[in-house]
């Protein structure tokens, strides 16, 4: 018997209803409950709105989320690039263990990996006994419970959201235009620029998007590694709920951070298109 | 509602009944065992087979140590099931009461919360047919809740950095970064940060209350930069142990422990400031009766020596000390030899102003 066209497409739609199912119960509900509640507590009106506004802390803790997670961008960016790059142009044994040195910290939880920093990190830490031992420093660095150690946590465990998708990019580029550019006479430097880059751009800004977004809402690197200077908006909105029950304000922050990323998927949507026809 | 409206049941109620009823036994059974016991204000009640009593507290080796010092006890003697759960979270809490069905029957709270919880209608009132309080120390005792334990924060130090000879001695040396460099830690919260600050600055213990907020954060604005905030109990244990800081507030069970797992850790008890835990039971629990004698067990001196000896809390119920190893008798709070030179916390301020004064730490933090 043949199916009529229609009828595989009816079916198929059952396909997405278990995830729309969790999506509806597990985020919908509680994100629309949450907004409605800064709307409604403690009375009606945009008063935890205007809070968040009008005072000081909450745009600075803002201010700061937006630098921190932005600073772990470039870093990743920095060290991601040319490792996602030694990835595309390893052999495929080398390759499969560069892949690999990626995805075991990215399969570990991030509990765990904040407080291996922190163990690493503090005043008679690993690094630091190594760092005195090799005569670097005669006192030990201060790499804890301020930014120095937030952004060297959250760069680690945000790092394989840039590799990945660099390499993507990266392992689909055919390496004949780069020796074209050479035998054209470009050197090294300018043929990166002008061929190597623009290719890498779509894996770049993908990379870099899913970093900062996800660097917006991280709490517990920022709560184990940082100091009173790293209170990030993830804390402030948490501290509002369990210290002071006031689910409304915690309500209006979690509004803004949604905000805060929709900005920026749509910056990348406005910058993204030459970048996928690059692709 | 109270107890003296309940039908008096017959101490051997049949097991059925008993369920469908189980509020209203314990307090008939107390009325009962008081007229039979006229020496013993509380009631030991019989059986409580199947009846589930949700018990929450703060996790790690405290509440493992209350359900040994007293739930399981409990639970052996009445047959009633006991269920751990916690940390206790007054948001978390404050919704459960709000629904009218709260998951929690006793649990543990601060002295603070106690106080604001009580007029806010949070908890039962603490039912003294049942719950024995005249073996506790009258100071220990609210209307709502019966003191488990007294505890303290002090100043802890590195014996590492210093000595027995040297060391910081008060307050005002854990804001002296000339004297004492380096970091050190206070916990991420108004209370007792604000007392602290103010008696670094010379204040009187005396004259503490009301706090001098202005002058307190005026002081803690010296330290900030040199300050590591914690926020859990753990959270200062390792950051003493491994050396991260070299001194700072930290809770004297706290520091026992990790002394005990060889830290090479002093105390120094100078303007400690005491605090009490309180046991309660939750508004609108479906097993009052249950939840207060479970109260009525942890107020035993074999309960409260216990907990004691393992974390060097102070006894509510001063007949416990007998009962206390040697080694942990300095280590406790209320140890008289400290009574000149320590205070405890004003709850009572607190309870007024304790959500003023978070929200403007929290700002102070951020600033």
């Amino acid at each position: 018997m043949l199916a009529k066209p229609g009828f595989r497409l009816d079916r198929r739609v059952f396909l997405v209803l278990p995830a729309l199912a969790v999506s509806l119960g597990l985020f919908i509900y509680p994100v629309g409950a949450l907004l409605l509640r800064s709307l409604f507590e403690p009375v009606p009106g945009i008063q935890n709105y205007r809070a968040v506004v009008t005072q000081p802390v909450y745009a600075a803790t803002l201010w700061n989320t937006v630098v921190i997670s932005a600073s772990v961008t470039a870093i990743c960016i920095v060290i991601g690039y040319p490792f996602a790059y030694a990835i595309a142009s390893a052999g495929p044994r080398a390759r499969r263990w560069l892949i690999f040195a990626v995805l075991v910290p990215f399969w570990s939880s991030v509990l765990v990996r904040s407080f291996a920093w922190l163990v690493l990190l503090q005043r008679n830490g690993l690094v630091n006994q190594t760092l005195i031992a090799l005569g670097l420093t005669d006192r030990p660095l201060l790499l804890t419970h301020n930014r120095t150690g937030v952004l060297i946590g959250m760069s680690h465990v945000l790092l394989p959201f840039m590799v990945l998708p660099l390499y993507a990019v990266m392992a689909r580029i055919d390496s004949s235009y780069m020796k074209a550019a050479a035998s054209l006479g470009a050197p090294p430097v300018r043929s990166f620029i002008r061929i190597y880059l623009p290719l890498t751009r779509a894996g770049l800004l993908n990379g870099a998007t899913l970093v900062f977004v996800l660097g917006l809402g991280y709490f517990v690197v920022p709560a184990l590694l940082g100091g009173a200077g790293e209170t990030m908006i993830a804390q402030l909105i948490q501290s509002q709920v369990s210290d002071f029950g006031n689910w409304g304000l915690a309500g209006a922050l979690s509004v803004v951070l949604l905000a805060a990323v929709a900005a920026a998927f749509a910056l990348l949507r406005f910058v993204v298109p030459s970048a996928a026809r690059a692709r | 509602m109270d107890d003296n409206d309940a039908p008096p049941f017959p101490t051997a109620t049949p097991l059925i009944r008993r369920r469908r009823f189980g509020a209203l036994v314990g307090g008939a059974l107390a009325g009962a065992m008081t007229s039979a016991l006229p020496e013993s204000s509380a009631a030991q009640p019989a059986n409580l087979a199947g009846t589930k009593l949700v018990f929450a507290s703060w996790g790690g080796v405290y509440q493992n140590t209350q359900k040994a010092a007293f739930c399981d006890p409990f639970a052996a003697r009445t047959k009633a099931t006991i269920v751990q759960d916690g940390p206790v979270d007054y948001a978390k809490y404050r919704v459960m009461i709000k629904s009218g069905a709260p998951a929690w029957d006793a649990l543990d709270v601060e002295a603070a919360f106690l106080l604001s919880g009580g007029p806010d209608n949070l908890f039962e009132k603490l039912d003294t047919k049942i719950v024995d309080v005249s073996r506790l120390e009258p100071k220990y005792v609210n209307e709502y809740g019966a003191g488990v334990i007294v505890w303290a924060y002090t100043l802890g130090y590195s014996l590492t950095a210093y000595n027995e000879a040297n060391h910081p001695r008060s307050w005002a040396d854990l804001f002296d970064v000339k004297k004492f460099p380096g970091r050190r830690m206070m916990r991420d919260r108004v209370v007792p940060s604000l007392e602290i600050a103010l008696l670094a600055d010379g204040v009187p213990m005396e004259n503490l209350y009301p706090l001098d907020v202005e002058r307190a954060f005026r002081k803690l604005d010296t330290v900030k930069q040199d300050a590591v905030w914690w926020t859990t109990n753990s959270q200062c244990q390792q950051l003493l142990a491994d050396g991260e800081v070299t001194m700072g507030v930290i809770n004297n069970g706290r520091l026992w422990d990790i002394m005990k797992k060889g830290s090479k850790v002093g105390i120094e008890w100078n303007q400690s400031l005491k605090a009490v835990d309180y046991l309660v039971v939750a508004k609108g629990s479906k097993n009052v009766a249950a939840a207060m004698a479970l109260i009525n067990e942890s107020t035993l001196p074999e309960s409260q020596a216990v907990i004691a000896n393992a974390m060097a809390t102070a006894p509510t119920n001063p007949a416990a000390f007998a009962l206390i190893d040697e080694a942990a008798k300095p280590w406790m709070a209320t140890n008289p030899a400290y009574d000149k030179f320590s205070m405890l916390i004003n709850e009572a301020y607190w309870r007024d102003n304790f959500k003023e004064l978070s929200d403007r730490w929290a700002k102070w933090k951020l600033s």
